[in-house]
């Protein structure tokens, strides 16, 4: 260690978290490397129960591991690793992100870790991205102030000529406990309000006898078709958790049942928080008629969102992906940056650093009207209330068209790989693709490129980004003439 | 109502990116690129900049006791894969960490060595800078000679591509586990074989020892002892201490968990050596009768000559440790690379195809009742035939047929095949079939299908899907005109959910018989799926042609019905068909006929297949999945299902699965099978050029190198001859299209170039013949879809 201060407490400090229901989490740890001792935990977070299923000691040996071999880490600068072990013998899983950081002016090795009972697996798995992305996120915060912390320390030390006795490291906890506790508290919702792997029909809008029975069939439309365009992400909005609940689960029915078990129906007596990076969300309005959406986290989705609100029938939605990207990474960028110059703790405290910036001038109006219109959901929509409800028809149907159009993503990606020889040509002939696929339609394009980018991540960026990231520029360019 | 109050403080108008402050700027490791492909070259599709291999593969390391983690194999074998990735320090870094490690250690107080029966750990970690990330599965193995009696071995997936390995997380582990499951089952066999050799040897040792301490007590006529008495006596009881330990041992490993091994879904599902087994010595130890069965696994080789052994063991750097062979047992260590070479065949390729084929088959799943007319069923069920092809013959037949039964809620169709009628003109065929059970059946057919009302629906729509692609008439294409014969039925027939057998006497009742040379897609139902500029571009080559009945042809006619019929279908064939063979004119180029529904009976098949050079026997598991097809959609077996749903019996047909076609099943046709109608383009036809939307790649299992010609020469056709268009829409639409020609070479080249439109030609299935040039067997629109062919 650093001769800066000792080596920390070999206590291990424990932060217990109550939650409203129950939590599939174990527990999560903060671990470091220590160059006496080795792999050293620093903090525990639990839930709150009455039965432990894991002791202290046990947590400690499994964080103890997660950073085992990491001695020889050879990792790329500001990577951030993630190590997934699933061990039978202890009956557990463990999600580890590893890191570099400078805290206590010793650079090491530290990770940040979530423990679940093995029995969690196949509910975790489908939430692994949305669970990563978000600690990755913080990670990056947090190695930011840790870096920080050791500078204004080295200054101190300078300019008093004593050393700080106290633990420097602390500030860290508080900033991860920070995103630990959501995540706890996402994955407990989950484990109550997940939407179910299979979806009987019957419990859906498309089990209507006619279209617009149970929604107007524009209204439909625009939902299905923007919900396609958006990856599948959307959030439905409404005062009535039935009828909320219903249009979720029609969305749901055009997901793969793994990004099923990546959204949550909504919750009858209260409104969950919105979380950032599940496909398909249902959110009750507040008495007063309205729902907040975090701008922040609506802005660190993975991909674009559909707003849908079930009241007044609206289907807004945010901008394809390569735009929903690139104004996501300008936002984190900024974020981080507003970060590395905040002075001091206040300053940094969760969503509040942003408001404290003014160099920000984000976009608002990132939910717009649904432009563009397909001839595909249209045609499906058509075609499906003509066959009998109650029979098994119209989920053939529905699969037969899903099938349709995963071949044709597929096709799409095969037919960019061709033409661009596997992305080292630059795609030049979207004219083309659209009349050979038969993708003229907008919305249909739309549609096709967002299953693709599903399966193929970056082909949004790849096939419009340059076009995009060029125009953007040279407006910024203009503006500040 | 959208609003996002938080963020009201950011409406300044000001630069969206950070100003220039006077503080040092945010290093870029603390950042985050902002565009995707930030670096030089790189895109979806682009490995990794560290990457120093190119293709995924599987690398087997062990925690050596003698010189620490090291790679023991790969799979492929071949160092051109992992190129100069470094094995060794990947090696230390996945086999650096116990994972297995248990809380408490071995108990204490314990006199006897114990065996820990740890279960296998999976790690998903990454090394960043070298581009490699790994799916890393730990297993211990046993090796009486090893520190503690385990050896830590790890089999790991590596790949460039890191969501591939966490989104095929639980395919891998299943994947890898049954590996993992084989060779710690061959390794307890292959160690309680270790030990009763040992104990062999102990217990001979003890003999000689106890002998050698008598001799030397009765020489010994002195008082005491002499120091060799003594260490004689040592050695004894030490002797006498290894072999209870051994025997421990053995106890243990004979009585691994039940629970682990009913997990366990290790394949060698007849375990070797189990012939010997019967005759074998009990070991010293015997087992219990109620141990579980894998115990047999441990009896006593009988060849084994026990020889003279110290009593401790040497525990020194300088002995060879077993090979993974060695301690597996060969049989399931080559098992063991079977499985591996299996999931790395399995998982190897780019993740989209993946995903696709998985979403594909869960899609498809929920398809059955219409899957009949486009996919074929048995991609869905590959699993189940490859676990099939490891269980005993009955057992797996038993699951295929009751699975084929699960499967298929839909009501069996049964296409009359005495209704066949063909239409080529200097085309010989050949039909020969047995049509004496045909008529039964389709009674059975008519009094018990069609129960429900769900089934009616199912019937609607089924009838409609398959007579689009199946029964309507179609020539495409041509230069010179063709008497067809031909059969069709009209799509306004089959909407009503009639029994099959009325649909099809209707339908041939409503037949129109046209002068023209070519009929016709407007008599098809899939009209409606044809493009408007598709009808409209080519009016000339849609022509309706004459047709003449001929129920026989000769040797020198075009088409052969020889088959042992009864006298009752006989008369009822004379009826029908009279009105369904005709001749085309030998000048034509193309002619057309409604698809082969005449089966000959399984001995007639075989015999032809043998003896035409024409008809070749496509690969065995394509055949026993045209079996299992028919088993789906045969009347037969609707009326076999209800019988045997209570019975559990099986006909001898299906118990089977080397009787291709049974005449009896042979005389039932499944509507897809054999509904097709058949299209033939001449390969002389006219060049002019046509510029139409690029066809959808066709992911088949095929060689990338015939698929990368098949692909160009399918573009080069499409914009060559006028006739792409309806050439491949009948490819995609299920219907035979047969290319005449004169130049083997040019109709070989157009074969390939279509190959690709032909649905479901993949690996497992080719129902394409490139080149045929004597005259076709009726059999052979069954089997082919695309036939080349000599004019």
């Amino acid at each position: 260690m650093s001769t800066l201060c000792p080596p920390p407490s070999p206590a291990v400090a424990k932060t217990e978290i109550a939650l409203n229901g129950d939590s599939p989490l174990l527990a999560a740890t903060f671990a470091y490397w220590d160059n006496i001792l080795g792999p050293r935990v620093r903090h525990i977070w639990a839930p709150k129960k009455q039965q432990l299923l894991l002791s202290d000691g046990e947590i400690t040996f499994l964080a103890n591991h997660t950073l085992n071999g990491e001695i020889l880490r050879n990792a790329e600068s500001g990577a951030i690793d993630v190590k997934f072990f699933v061990l039978s013998e202890k009956g557990v899983i463990i999600v580890s992100l590893i890191f570099d950081g400078n805290w206590n002016g010793d650079r090491s090795t530290y990770g940040l870790s979530i423990i679940l009972p093995q029995s969690e697996l196949s509910f975790y798995l489908p939430l692994h991205r949305v669970c990563v992305d978000r600690l990755t996120h913080i990670i990056r915060k947090g190695r930011i102030w840790m870096h920080k912390e050791r500078q204004e320390n080295v200054q101190k030390i300078v300019l008093e000529g004593t050393e700080r006795m106290e633990d420097q490291g602390q500030s860290i906890i508080p900033m991860l406990t920070g995103e630990v506790i959501p995540v706890m508290e996402l994955l407990s919702s989950m484990k109550s309000h997940s939407v179910p792997e299979e979806i009987n029909i019957s419990d859906t809008v498309l089990n209507d006898d006619d279209i617009g029975d149970s929604c107007h069939e524009g209204f439909l439309l625009n939902a299905i078709s923007s919900h396609l365009q958006t990856c599948g992400c959307s959030v439905v909005v409404g005062s009535s958790a039935d009828k909320v609940n219903k249009i979720v689960r029609t969305l749901c029915l055009f997901l793969t049942p793994s990004e099923r078990k990546c959204s949550r129906l909504c919750r009858n007596e209260s409104s969950f928080k919105y979380e950032s990076g599940l496909f398909v969300q249902g959110l009750l309005k507040d008495s007063t008629g309205s729902f907040v959406l975090p701008f922040r986290q609506v802005m660190y989705a993975p991909y674009p969102t559909t707003h849908i609100d079930v009241d007044v029938n609206t289907v807004k939605q945010m901008p394809p992906c390569h735009e929903h990207i690139y104004n996501q990474r300008r936002y984190m960028r900024s974020e981080l940056t507003a970060f590395w110059r905040a002075t001091s703790e206040e300053d940094v405290a969760q969503d509040t650093i942003i408001y404290t910036d003014e160099s920000f001038t984000p976009d608002l109006n990132v939910f717009q009207d649904v432009l563009h219109r397909d001839t595909l959901v249209k045609a499906f929509l058509d075609q499906v209330f003509h066959l009998k409800p109650g029979l098994s028809l119209r989920s053939t149907f529905l699969a037969q068209f899903l099938l349709v159009l995963h071949r044709k993503a597929l096709t799409l990606i095969k037919y960019i790989e061709d033409d661009t020889q596997k992305g080292k040509k630059p795609f030049k002939s979207l004219r083309n693709l659209k009349i050979d696929l038969d993708l003229t339609a907008e919305g249909d394009l739309n549609i096709i490129m967002a299953l693709a980018e599903k399966i193929k991540p970056g082909l949004h960026s790849f096939i419009f980004g340059r076009p995009f990231y060029t125009s953007v520029q040279e407006r910024d360019v203009l503006m500040t003439f | 109502m959208i609003s996002a109050p938080d963020v009201v403080a950011f409406t300044k108008e000001e630069e969206y990116e950070e100003e220039p402050y006077n503080e040092p700027p945010l290093p870029e490791e603390y950042s985050v690129p902002l565009f995707p492909f930030a670096n030089q070259g790189a895109n979806p599709w682009s490995k990794l900049s560290g990457a120093k291999f190119t293709r995924d593969f599987i690398l087997i390391s062990e925690f050596s006791e003698q010189v620490g983690p090291q790679p023991l194999l790969t799979i492929p074998d071949d160092t051109k894969v992992f190129g100069t990735f470094d094995l060794n320090y990947f090696s230390l870094r996945i086999m650096s960490v116990d994972y297995q490690a248990s809380f408490v250690g071995h108990p204490s107080g314990c006199a006897y060595p114990k065996l820990n029966f740890v279960e296998d750990s999976k790690v998903v970690l990454g090394d960043s800078k070298e581009g490699a990330f790994a799916y890393v599965h730990h297993l211990t193995l046993y090796d009486l000679e090893a520190r503690g009696f385990v050896r830590p071995f790890c089999m790991a997936y590596i790949s460039t591509d890191e969501h591939k390995i966490m989104q095929q997380f639980q395919e891998l582990s299943a994947e890898f586990s049954k590996a993992s499951e084989c060779l710690k089952k061959g390794n307890r066999k292959a160690f309680a074989n270790e030990l009763e050799k040992k104990l062999k040897d102990l217990d001979y040792t003890r003999t000689v020892l106890h002998t050698e301490t008598e001799i030397q007590k009765k020489a010994n006529d002195k008082w005491f002892y002499s120091s060799q008495a003594i260490e004689k006596a040592n050695e004894l009881a030490s002797v006498e201490k290894s072999i209870i330990e051994h025997q421990d041992l053995l106890k243990q490993i004979r009585s691994y968990p039940h629970r682990k091994l009913k997990a366990s879904d290790c394949y060698p599902a007849v375990e070797p050596d189990c012939s010997q087994d019967q005759s074998a010595d009990q070991a010293s130890t015997t087992s219990k009768p109620d141990e579980p069965a894998e115990t047999n696994l441990y009896r006593r080789r009988p060849s084994y000559t026990p020889k003279l052994i110290k009593a401790k063991s040497a525990k020194c750097f300088d002995k060879k440790l077993k090979t993974l062979e060695e301690l597996c047992d060969t049989e399931f260590f080559t098992q063991t690379l079977a499985q591996l070479n299996h999931i790395e065949h399995m998982f190897r390729g780019d993740l989209c195809y993946l995903l696709t084929s998985q979403i594909d088959r869960a899609l498809l799943k929920q398809q059955r009742i219409t899957n009949f007319l486009f996919e074929d069923l048995f991609i869905l069920d590959d699993k189940v035939v490859e676990k099939q092809d490891d269980m005993p013959l009955e057992y797996s037949q038993d699951k295929l047929h009751a699975r084929s039964l699960e499967d298929c809620p839909i009501p069996k169709v049964l296409i009359n095949v005495g209704s066949f009628k063909s239409s080529v003109e200097s085309v010989l065929i050949k039909m020969e079939q047995e049509l004496g059970d045909e008529f039964k059946e389709s009674e059975v057919t008519e009094s018990s299908v069609y129960d429900h009302q769900e089934n009616l629906d199912y019937l609607d729509m089924d009838m409609k899907g398959s007579v689009s692609s199946g029964e309507s008439i179609e020539v495409l294409g041509t230069e010179k005109s063709t008497s067809v014969l031909s059969k069709s039925d009209s799509q306004a027939s089959l909407t009503v959910p009639l029994s099959p057998q009325v649909v099809r006497s209707k339908a041939v009742s409503r037949r129109t018989i046209s002068e023209d040379s070519i009929e016709v897609l407007s008599t098809c139902p899939s009209e409606a799926l044809i493009p408007d500029d598709f009808k409209a571009s080519y009016p000339s080559a849609i022509n309706e042609e004459p047709y003449v009945e001929e129920p026989y042809a000769d040797d020198d006619g075009a088409i052969h019905f020889s088959a042992s019929v009864s006298q009752q279908d006989l008369g009822e064939i004379e009826g029908s068909s009279e009105n369904t063979l005709s001749q085309t004119d030998s000048a034509c180029c193309i002619g057309k006929e409604s698809s082969g529904l005449l089966i000959p009976n399984s001995d007639q098949t075989q015999k032809h297949c043998d003896e035409d050079g024409v008809v070749s026997i496509p690969p065995q598991r394509y055949r026993e999945k045209q079996q299992g097809f028919h088993v789906d959609f045969s009347v037969d077996d609707i009326n076999s299902s209800s019988q045997e749903n209570t019975t559990e019996g099986l006909s001898p047909y299906d118990q089977d699965p080397n009787c291709l076609r049974s005449s009896r099943d042979l005389s039932k046709i499944s509507l897809n099978e054999y509904g097709d109608s058949t299209s033939y383009i001449s390969s002389a036809a006219s060049t002019s050029s046509d510029r139409t939307p690029s066809p959808a790649h066709h992911i088949g299992l095929s060689s990338e190198r015939h698929k990368k010609k098949a692909g160009q020469n399918a573009l080069k056709f499409i914009r060559q001859y006028p006739f792409a268009h309806p050439a491949i829409y009948s490819l995609l639409s299920g219907r035979t299209l047969i290319v005449l020609g004169e130049d083997e070479a040019i109709v070989k080249k157009l074969v390939t170039a279509l190959s690709i439109f032909v649905p479901n030609y993949g690996k497992s299935a080719k129902p394409v013949k490139h080149w045929v040039s004597s005259p076709l067997h009726i059999m052979d629109f069954q089997k082919w879809k695309l036939i080349g062919l000599q004019r």
